[in-house]
């Protein structure tokens, strides 16, 4: 639009004005738009900045430090092996309900299984399955005993760790591979295989997992960035000897030891290159995989193992099975059960209730404030950058926009915090709400990147030759189509706000509390009755944004993609 | 009590020197006297003391602090990690705002640490911290620094209530406060067991050695653990093995020479190599901290908890968290006693209000209800000083030793 | 041989009932029709693909082996489609290879090995002039070029019957007619039946049976 008025020959002063004014706000747009998107890099950038004395005798203390060694590799094999158990049993399930009439209920309930926070999702496996757990009482109460000591998941070691991360990575990878599947004429290769005289599990692996791992390899990233930084979950359900590295980290960058202070310096690099690390491991995996199917492919290896991908039928049953059963876990101890109960003789009360709602009001008030502002700008800006980007007809590669989940978020914040305390600024609860756009910006360019790519550029063509300015086809017509996917991206990003941990402890210098850092603190203290009132009020909270959202979007016909069997 | 007894001895011996019959009489009379009184210290002394404070209170210094505190928000970072202290806090924010018009605002850590690097960062600019809970290392390291304000016990009037003789509250892990601190509550170190853990001893005996343990591990294999250092319990429950390891070696209780490391340690280190491979998880994962401990006592994974509080056990019994039969145990020299203390940081924004939540956290009615309450912290008073209560006490290390042996368990046994 | 016999097309609108079909080796038949009369779902019910927007019944017998009850990956039966859908992340050598039975074996009545089979597909391109795309990728193809490997790779799976939806449609007309007469010869030389869905009918040979859906359509 603009290109066309500047190419016309003559210009009088109003439209000279006009594109001035145009190119001055397409600018400032640009800025804020590179702003956000560049802060993580930013961050990690100053984090790396070096201002401590270094010397080889301190490097040499920081290498020699008891335990580092393991700390980082059982750190790498986590995120590692975490998310990728989590991308083949998502593949599995993906090629399960696909063409199956469940995949309508699966794409309905999957945005809200992916809102249950990843702090709920692993203290609901320790309540229930750890020695004395909820799950262990109840069926050994049935024959009236008390479970044996020695059963159950231990409450904090690697094993607990890799299931909690694969567990909640599963919805997560559904989610991606719903929208890589979208583009991919997947149903045609699987009747070309099946004619070929391949199986359908067969085809799913041979014809379409080497296409869609291509494409997933900034999920899969994602993914592994996520484990290499969590700090929550680590400290609650992580083992302590030694403790993983982002524990290890935390603990020296809060540390005021001029050796804690070089060792955080020298930790952060550390990590930087661990992310290194993951990401050649992405390629080669990427590699050795499809070179063993295309090797399979040309064998005609009718691959018979890929039988167990039926197991997977059953995964969406199973998995709100274990949605339910760890709600039904926090609320039980939420209202007065503890090691000691069974049916009969646990004594209920909603005392606990009562008491804590007092005191979580203000937490409850920040989180839902602060998840309010940095969802809408997050989108927002998304949004922003989406035309932008659409004017210029040129897309930058997708991992620019997605640094806030592709890089550490201990190295980004630290840099944040940096900044944030050499300047003096407050803790106002607006830093805060800027501290997690950068997160809330990334998830939901993630979810609105594809459907606003593929929105056909002909509705807005048609009404443009039906006269329409250029806001009002926007507004009317992109808006409205894209409607069912904000509202989404909406949802989301608020849940991706609640859940934020390091920003909020770091930035906030812990003046803020949140629902989520009460309930962290809290769960440090081992009482399980409070940290499950806390908890449950956590995962209430991105749940019911996304009822409001589905509800909402029941209401709007928009077009979220092409066509969609 | 132990300070008690020393001066009953240095006047006995003042008064055998002249040692004739009449002196005799009058010093048995004056030796019951002062038993007398040394059991009931709160009979003299209260009235002064009220008429004092009540001076202090209406001096104009203070009026000026109350003034300028109405309507501050006081940011105090304290640990946040146990439900019976973070319940205390709600309680004496509503009276602190009630009566003074003060917002007192907890701000939950996970290791005070946390906040001693935040007012580094800061360099005593303005700072998000206007109040603190510390002691030890951290405390040493805040003063040293310079980031610490002064002279409170001058500006805050119910400080003069503070049992300061009496529990030896001058020093800090061997650093004077000098006023840049205030004492809140005392720790003494102890440990709550299962009855059937120590029975080999007399049950009427409620004080152990490091042997004992070792015996009752042998006998009680993957039982018995300690929270992983550098959390304080874990570093005390070291401390306390060392005193007792090297006989409470005086150099303990000063700066830590290297040749004072590299001749009394090794002996608690080779304690730890024959107790490690018989406790919990045979030593390779301990409980983060001493609220995870308890969390497995209670349900029954250990037999052995570690607690600051002397009253922790009592407490837990009357919520029937833990068997009514549970044994408070100590370590034979006695228990590692410390204050833990309040301090408020130059750059503070609030520091008059800092100094009002100080006065209402030392006043009797917020420390009675510290100890009567699900808390049961002992008080620092001394119209509440209750000699009954307290355990017979050991002096605390050097602070300078703290890093030591936290530094050397991670690298013995951190992996 | 392809017989499909006692055939009712139900769609909305009207019920289609087709005479008895039967294919000899090599020949073929051409479908016709207006759009939304079932064509390409009728191909879809031949290949044993579940189907919808429509009812159809009938028996389908393939060399004296009724087809009903049997899944597709058993049938035996090729398949060729507009978009041919050469699949992306394999050249067209492994396209091929692909295709190639799973228990091919030479003359010694040995399975091929790696090398063997990849001799076997670039035999096949070379035979039709076209092994320089052997390294190509489909994205890299002609429109031409991607039709006539489609039906390569449809060829070396050595179907007993082959189904062709529209196959030369996308096609500019030269190229259609060069490619469609080079496939039909090459479908009668190698005596596979085949169905093909068209709206073409310029270039098929004169020997093809020809079915016009509309004539066999009754309103209901």
């Amino acid at each position: 639009m603009n290109n066309r008025l500047l190419a016309k020959s003559q210009l009088s002063p109003s439209n000279q004005l006009y594109s001035a004014i145009n190119l001055g706000l397409k600018s400032t747009a640009w800025v804020l738009v590179a702003i956000i998107a560049l802060a993580p890099l930013l961050g990690v950038v100053i984090g790396l900045w070096p201002a401590v004395e270094l010397d080889w005798a301190a490097i040499s203390r920081f290498l020699g430090y008891n335990g580092l060694a393991y700390s980082v590799a059982s750190t790498l094999l986590l995120s590692l092996v975490a998310p990728l158990i989590a991308l083949y049993i998502a593949f599995m399930v993906y090629s399960r309900y696909r063409f199956n009439r469940r995949w309508q209920s699966l794409e309905k309930r999957l945005a809200p299984l992916l809102s249950l926070p990843h702090l709920a999702v692993a203290l609901g496996l320790v309540y229930l399955f750890s020695s004395g757990g909820m799950l262990w009482s109840v069926l050994w109460g049935f024959i009236g005993q008390t479970a044996p000591e020695w059963l159950g998941l231990p409450r904090k070691s690697m094993l607990t760790m890799i299931l909690a991360i694969s567990i909640k990575e599963v919805p997560f990878f559904l989610l991606i591979f719903s929208a890589i599947g979208r583009q991919l004429a997947i149903k045609q290769w699987l009747l070309q295989g099946r004619a070929l005289g391949y199986s359908e599990n067969a085809s799913w692996w041979l014809i379409v997992f080497p296409v869609v791992l291509k494409q997933s390899r900034l999920a899969v990233l994602a993914a592994m960035a996520y484990t290499l930084s969590v700090l929550d979950i680590s400290l609650l359900i992580g083992p302590n000897i030694p403790e993983l590295y982002a524990v290890v980290l935390y603990n020296w960058q809060t540390g005021f030891t001029p050796d804690e202070q070089t060792f955080a310096f020298l930790g952060n690099l550390l990590l930087i290159a661990m992310l290194g690390v993951l990401i050649a491991c992405i390629y080669i995996h990427e590699r050795l995989v499809t070179k063993q199917l295309a090797n399979h492919a040309v064998m005609a290896n009718p691959l018979n193992i890929t039988w167990l991908s039926g197991v997977f039928t059953a995964w969406l049953g199973f998995f709100s099975l274990l949605t339910l059963a760890i709600l039904a876990t926090f609320l039980l101890w939420s209202l007065g059960w503890n090691t000691h109960s069974t049916f009969n003789t646990a004594n209920w009360s909603i005392s606990l209730w009562q008491d804590e709602w007092f005191f979580m009001q203000g937490p409850l008030l920040n989180s839902l404030h602060i998840a309010f502002f940095s969802s809408l700008l997050g989108v927002g800006v998304t949004l922003l950058a989406l035309e932008l980007q659409r004017h210029n007809k040129r897309y930058f590669p997708d991992y620019l926009w997605l640094l806030a989940i592709l890089l550490p978020q201990l190295s980004m914040v630290y840099g944040w915090q940096i900044v944030h305390t050499s300047s003096n600024a407050s803790y106002h609860s607006s830093w805060i709400i800027l501290s997690h756009v950068p997160f809330t910006f990334a998830y939901s360019y993630l979810v609105l990147r594809g459907p606003f790519q593929s929105l056909n550029r002909h509705y807005e063509l048609v009404a443009a030759s039906f006269g329409y300015s250029p806001w009002q086809r926007w507004w009317k017509v992109r808006f409205m189509l894209l409607r069912p996917a904000l509202l989404s991206a909406i949802a989301i990003a608020f849940s991706v706000s609640i859940a934020q941990y390091i920003p909020t402890l770091m930035i906030g210098a812990g003046r803020v509390a949140t629902i989520t850092t009460e309930a962290v603190a809290i769960a440090s203290g081992n009482e399980q009755s409070i940290t499950a009132v806390y908890i449950l009020v956590q995962a209430a909270l991105p749940f019911i944004a996304f009822l409001v959202a589905s509800i909402l979007a029941q209401r709007t016909r928009g077009s979220v993609d092409a066509e969609h069997q | 009590m132990m300070w008690q007894t020393s001066k009953h001895a240095n006047i006995r011996s003042r008064i055998g020197f002249f040692s004739s019959f009449s002196w005799a009489n009058l010093a048995l009379l004056f030796a019951v006297l002062l038993s007398v009184l040394s059991v009931s210290p709160v009979a003299l002394g209260n009235s002064t003391l009220k008429e004092t404070i009540s001076e202090l209170e209406a001096s104009q210094q203070w009026q000026q602090t109350l003034k300028e505190a109405r309507g501050q928000t006081v940011y105090f970072y304290a640990w946040g990690g146990s439900k019976p202290v973070n319940d205390y806090l709600r309680w004496a924010a509503r009276e602190i705002a009630s009566r003074y018009k003060v917002r007192l605002r907890h701000v939950k850590v996970a290791d005070i640490s946390e906040a001693v690097s935040r007012l580094k960062a800061e360099d005593g600019s303005k700072s998000a911290i206007d109040l603190l809970w510390v002691n030890g290392e951290n405390f040493s390291y805040l003063k040293a620094q310079k980031l610490l304000l002064g002279k409170l016990p001058s500006a805050i009037p119910n400080t003069t209530l503070l049992a300061t003789e009496q529990l030896s509250l001058h020093n800090d892990f061997g650093v004077p406060m000098e006023g840049y601190e205030v004492p809140w509550g005392v720790g003494q170190f102890n440990l709550i067991a299962n009855q059937s853990l120590f029975s080999a001893k007399n049950p009427e005996q409620n004080s152990i050695t490091p042997a004992d343990i070792l015996s009752a591990a042998e006998r009680n294999p993957g039982r018995i653990s300690y929270p992983r250092p550098p959390e304080f319990h874990g570093t005390t429950f070291l401390k306390q093995l060392l005193v007792a390891l090297t006989d409470s070696d005086p150099r303990l209780f000063a700066l830590a020479t290297p040749n004072a490391q590299q001749q009394l340690l090794p002996a608690l280190w080779h304690y730890l190599d024959k107790l490690h491979p018989i406790i919990w998880q045979n030593g390779s994962a301990f409980p983060s901290s001493n609220t995870e401990q308890l969390a497995l006592f209670t349900q029954q994974q250990l037999d052995l908890a570690v607690s600051f509080n002397p009253n922790q056990m009592a407490k837990e019994q009357s919520e029937k968290r833990i068997a009514s039969n549970a044994q408070r145990l100590f370590f034979d020299g006695g228990a590692i006693t410390n204050s833990h203390n309040l301090a408020i940081p130059k750059g503070a924004q609030s520091p008059a209000g800092a100094k009002v939540v100080i006065h209402f956290l030392l006043s009797e009615l917020a420390q009675k209800h510290k100890v009567d309450g699900s808390w049961g912290d002992p008080a620092v008073i001394r119209p509440l000083l209750d000699p009954a209560s307290t355990l017979p006490a050991q002096q605390e290390l050097h602070s300078s030793w703290q890093q030591v042996i936290e530094d050397t368990w991670q690298q013995k046994y951190g992996a | 041989m392809l017989s499909i016999n006692n055939c009712q097309i139900q769609i909305e609108g009207g019920l289609i009932t087709l005479p008895n079909i039967t294919l000899e080796k090599g020949e073929l038949l051409v479908i016709t029709g207006p759009s939304g009369m079932g064509k390409s779902t009728f191909l879809h019910w031949i290949l044993g693909d579940s189907i919808r927007h429509a009812n159809i019944s009938g028996e389908i017998m393939l060399n004296d082996v009724p087809l009903s009850g049997v899944n597709i990956e058993q049938r035996r039966i090729g398949l060729l489609m507009q978009d041919v859908h050469l699949f992306p992340h394999l050249n067209v050598l492994d396209n091929i290879c692909f295709a190639l039975p799973h228990r091919l074996k030479d003359e010694q009545g040995s399975k091929l090995s790696r090398p063997q089979r990849k001799d076997t597909a670039m035999q096949m391109l070379s035979k039709i002039n076209m092994g320089y795309v052997a390294e190509h990728y489909s994205h890299q193809l002609s429109g031409g070029e991607r039709s006539r490997v489609g039906l390569v790779r449809a060829l070396a799976n050595q179907p007993q019957a082959l189904l062709m939806d529209e196959p030369f449609a996308a096609l500019d007309p030269d190229t259609s007619a060069n490619v469609s007469q080079w496939a039909f010869s090459q479908l009668h030389e190698r005596g596979v039946p085949s169905i093909m869905v068209s709206h073409d009918l310029n270039n098929i040979p004169s020997q093809a049976q020809h079915l016009d859906l509309a004539n066999y359509f009754q309103q209901v």
